[in-house]
């Protein structure tokens, strides 16, 4: 009943309030001369401004042999711009109890501010210094260059992150997905200043980027200012980076073993090829998603954590990105019962893809993410990203306003046919299982034959393989 | 997945200042059976976020049962008298809502947020775990052996979890503040049934509880719902307080955990003053001064001047008993955990001996006030905020006085502060050793059995 009322309204495209409905904010978006994509929305509550930034390059767009060079861009970003020395913009960004930072990913950078609103001014034109004049001084890019090579250190105590690191390696292997956006540190330790500037030069231009401002201000006036700060930016018409091919499934099952000798416990990931965010299927494979593995009352917890204790968490998930993307399930366990949980997920997998959903388990998971949404939209930080990646993706513009209207529209057969299709079969699977290898590889390899063993630092490489 | 997780570090997420501008509007209520309750009305969205905080942690747990709190929390989530096992998850997300719990030394919470719709449905579950949990020994079995994989995940293959575990274990020696939240593995594998009854009857009552409701809710009416599902729960007697006074430290503490690690650490812990001593301000200040931006003090000497961290931290933890100001270092390849404690001892040194510079001071009051409001950006956080401050501080009020009190804070205090208490014979020092095993060496061939 409640969800037939929605789809009315929405079909009436109307942003009256109602008992059910979720009123998204007008939306003011403009373009610039330069080619800049600016979206305005007002935020009243407190007096706060959000900027999310999307620029469109990332790890995939760093040159071969040059992996980490976008992530070396975005750590030297904030480091100094216009007049202001590092330490200096550090300052007068702290000052205002603001922040500005830049974090680089696959297919593009996130630059993200936080100001006051009693700062705009203040506030822009710094995010405009950083922007348009970062000053990439030598020894700025020499320190970012040896905190990045730490990191990369440094993230292999962390298991969790070792195991995505590995898996992304595994399933996309030479693919540009299958870089670790950190980059590989043979190849870190030898980037420059001229590698930066080249990067920044390219692709660091209006007619690359997106720009999202959510805060407690007069829209007409903020797209005003925003266009006074950005007006001079000049874009380049080669700033777009061709569209990268998407990546292929993996057609036979691959086991990967990364030895953490001192583990108690070992993390599991596994799963293949899927969609793009962009792709028409998006929204019925978020439902299938939810019913499978997300919430707390997904058939992945409800085997592993609540019938049988094995694990705290288990998760399943669409990493989708600009062309391509990929499916994937995680939990962990104990050392002992690795092999046991491994095979109960992929056996949970397996059953879902074949077994349409009980009406029941679908109207719960529609149910969730449509009660969920607008808790995923009230912050206006959270609010600008999803706004930024409404337009990093192409999506349409109506995306928010229509979101519950078209979660509650999703039938049992979508969810099957998603299910089918997106999610890998168990035979056809890359798995990546990071844990106490003595103990754990004999298990394994009775289970699912040949696994090859490798050491945590050692998956940087399997982005250089072909597959 | 931030699922029903004890958090040793979330009084760092909470260390907020409140902008006078920014007082919440709340309406309170004491139900007869001592239930406290408070309503904050926000019509921008319609969602509400209810909290339950429980006056109940680690804090209140005894040797032979620590973990007990949080294993607790666990249990809560698996039936009362009206639901049966299973009926709280699936009920909030049938109602699109969502739902989680934690844990922490000085109180438990459980929160949910979802559409105002299902509001009565939600005071319908939290009143029946309230009144009527249902222990069951299968109950029991299940969390301890989901408990134990957190505690893995969190403690035992988690480099920081580990060095914050000893820490607190070499830092205090009477407080209960000195075992963690999560409990020993020993301890976990040993609760009975008995003991998880006598601890719901001692510290699950309405009058040990507040209930927080923010978001699309009308106060009153919202108040007289809760009456009607809350009022015939009855009121239980008050435990005796706990007694968490520490021996003074005469000198300082050195403990060494060794893990499979790729770089050295230094995790240094200077015994602090609870949340309602003058001092904690001063202290909230000083780890401003310190960290969270790259323009304070140990970022710009251990990272930007020396060269030796990937990365530092401070905090001061609050607690209703003196917790620990701490501060973490990790260093660079190459670097030893010597060279991080020598440039954290001067940089200590400097703050004992000259006084701030007044910009400085006013930098750090003006991150403090804008994390507040940042603070406020959802129900959900406006919800926790109040039903921490209500349970922690004693009285939710406490937050909008805390911004007149950080204001109040000089640079004598600053300086005052850092050299009675940022001072070696006020401190343990947890130094990581790290075990390489993880990657073959940088020279050589690669260890037997590592590669294949």
């Amino acid at each position: 009943m409640r969800t037939l009322v929605v789809a009315v309204l929405v079909a009436a495209c109307t942003l009256a309030w109602a008992a059910d409905e979720v009123v998204v904010p007008p939306i003011t978006r403009a373009t610039l001369d330069n080619g800049l994509r600016v979206v305005v929305v007002e935020y009243h509550e407190l007096p706060l401004l959000e900027f999310t930034l999307i620029v469109g390059a990332g790890a995939a767009q760093d040159p071969a042999g040059k992996e980490g060079t976008a992530a070396l861009v975005a750590g030297t970003l904030t480091k100094g711009a216009g007049k202001l020395g590092a330490d200096e913009l550090a300052r007068a960004i702290e000052s205002l109890g603001g922040r500005i930072g830049a974090s680089p990913g696959t297919d593009g950078t996130i630059v993200s501010a936080e100001f006051l609103a009693k700062d705009f001014a203040a506030g822009l034109d710094l995010l405009r210094q950083v922007l348009l004049d970062p000053t990439f001084a030598k020894d700025e890019i020499r320190r970012a260059r040896d905190e990045q090579e730490a990191s990369i250190v440094a993230a292999l105590e962390d298991t969790s992150a070792v195991a995505e690191k590995c898996y992304a390696g595994l399933l996309y292997g030479a693919h540009p997905y299958g870089r670790p956006v950190d980059g590989r540190s043979t190849t870190v330790a030898k980037l420059g200043r001229g590698d930066v500037r080249d990067f920044y030069e390219r692709w660091y231009r209006p007619n690359n980027t997106v720009l999202v401002l959510v805060g407690d201000v007069n829209a007409a006036d903020a797209v005003r200012r925003l266009r006074e700060a950005f007006g001079a930016w000049r874009g380049r018409p080669d700033a777009v980076p061709p569209r990268i091919a998407p990546p292929e499934r993996i057609t036979a099952r691959r086991v990967l073993l990364v030895d953490k000798p001192d583990a108690t416990q070992t993390q599991i990931r596994f799963g293949n090829i899927a969609i793009a965010r962009n792709d028409p299927r998006f929204i019925p494979a978020t439902v299938g998603n939810t019913i499978l593995g997300g919430g707390f009352t997904s058939q992945l917890i409800e085997e592993l954590r609540i019938k049988r204790s094995l694990t705290y968490a288990a998760w399943s998930q669409f990493a989708a990105r600009l062309t391509g993307g990929d499916f994937r399930i995680g939990t962990f366990t104990k050392t002992p019962t690795t092999t046991e949980t491994l095979q109960l997920a992929l056996q949970v997998e397996g059953t879902f893809r074949t077994h349409p959903p009980a009406p029941a388990a679908l109207e719960k998971a529609k149910t969730y993410l449509r009660g969920q949404f607008p808790l995923r939209i009230e912050s206006p930080d959270a609010l600008a990203g999803r706004l930024a990646e409404i337009e990093f993706h192409g999506l349409p513009e109506d995306e928010l306003r229509t979101y519950r209207a078209r979660v509650a529209a999703v039938s049992g057969d979508e969810v099957a046919s998603v299910a089918e299709t997106l999610m890998p079969s168990p035979d056809v699977v890359a798995i990546v299982v990071v844990g106490k290898a003595a103990e754990i590889r004999a298990p394994l390899e009775a289970a699912f034959g040949p696994v090859e063993t490798m050491a945590a630092a050692e998956c940087e490489n399997l982005s250089t393989r072909k597959r | 997945m931030p699922r029903r997780l004890f958090t040793g570090f979330a009084a760092l997420l909470l260390a907020v200042c409140p902008a006078r501008a920014l007082e919440l509007p709340v309406v309170a209520d004491t139900l007869a059976n001592g239930l406290r309750v408070l309503v904050h009305e926000d019509h921008s969205a319609p969602v509400v976020s209810s909290y339950i905080f429980y006056r109940s942690g680690s804090r209140n747990e005894t040797r032979g049962e620590t973990g007990i709190a949080h294993l607790f929390e666990h249990m809560m989530f698996n039936g009362g008298k009206k639901f049966g096992p299973g009926a709280f998850d699936d009920q909030i997300e049938g109602h699109g809502g969502s739902t989680n719990g934690f844990t922490m030394r000085d109180c438990t919470a459980y929160l949910n947020n979802f559409p105002r719709e299902a509001l009565p449905i939600v005071l319908d579950l939290e009143s029946d775990r309230m009144g009527n949990l249902a222990l069951t020994k299968q109950n029991l079995e299940q969390e301890r052996g989901i408990v134990m994989e957190e505690r893995r995940l969190r403690t035992d293959d988690n480099v920081s979890g580990a060095m914050n575990e000893a820490l607190y274990l070499q830092a205090f020696v009477q407080s209960p503040y000195r075992w963690p939240v999560v409990g020993f593995m020993s301890d976990l594998q040993h609760i009975t049934l008995e003991q998880a009854h006598a601890y719901f009857h001692t510290y699950y009552a309405p009058n040990r509880a507040t209930l927080v409701l923010a978001g699309d809710v009308e106060p009153r009416a919202a108040i007289a719902l809760v009456r009607r599902y809350f009022e015939k729960i009855p009121r239980h007697d008050e435990p005796p307080p706990v007694d968490a006074t520490e021996p003074p430290q005469d000198g300082e503490r050195t403990a060494v955990v060794r893990k499979n690690a790729e770089l050295p650490a230094v995790l240094i812990g200077y015994h602090g003053v609870a949340v309602k001593d003058p001092d904690r301000p001063v202290f909230d200040l000083l780890e401003r001064v310190l960290s969270g931006g790259e323009s304070t003090r140990l970022y710009q000497d251990l990272i930007r001047e020396h060269e030796i961290a990937t990365g530092v931290e401070a905090s001061n933890e609050w607690g209703i008993d003196p917790d620990v100001f701490w501060v973490y270092a990790q260093a660079r390849p190459g670097k030893t955990a010597a060279q991080l404690t020598a440039r954290i001892d001067a940089v200590m040194q400097r703050l004992a001996a000259e006084p701030v510079p007044a910009d400085e001071l006013r930098k750090a009051k003006n991150v403090l006030q804008a994390d507040f409001v940042k603070g406020l950006k959802t129900v959900s956080g406006k919800a926790n905020q109040l039903g921490f401050f209500q349970t922690v501080f004693g009285d939710y009020r406490a937050m909008f006085g805390l911004e007149a009190a950080w204001e109040a804070v000089t640079a004598d205090d600053i300086r005052r502060v850092a050299g009675a208490r940022l001072v070696p014979t006020n401190r343990t020092v947890i130094v990581l050793e790290p075990v390489h095993t993880g990657r073959p060496a940088r020279e050589g061939p690669p260890k037997a059995g590592a590669v294949s």
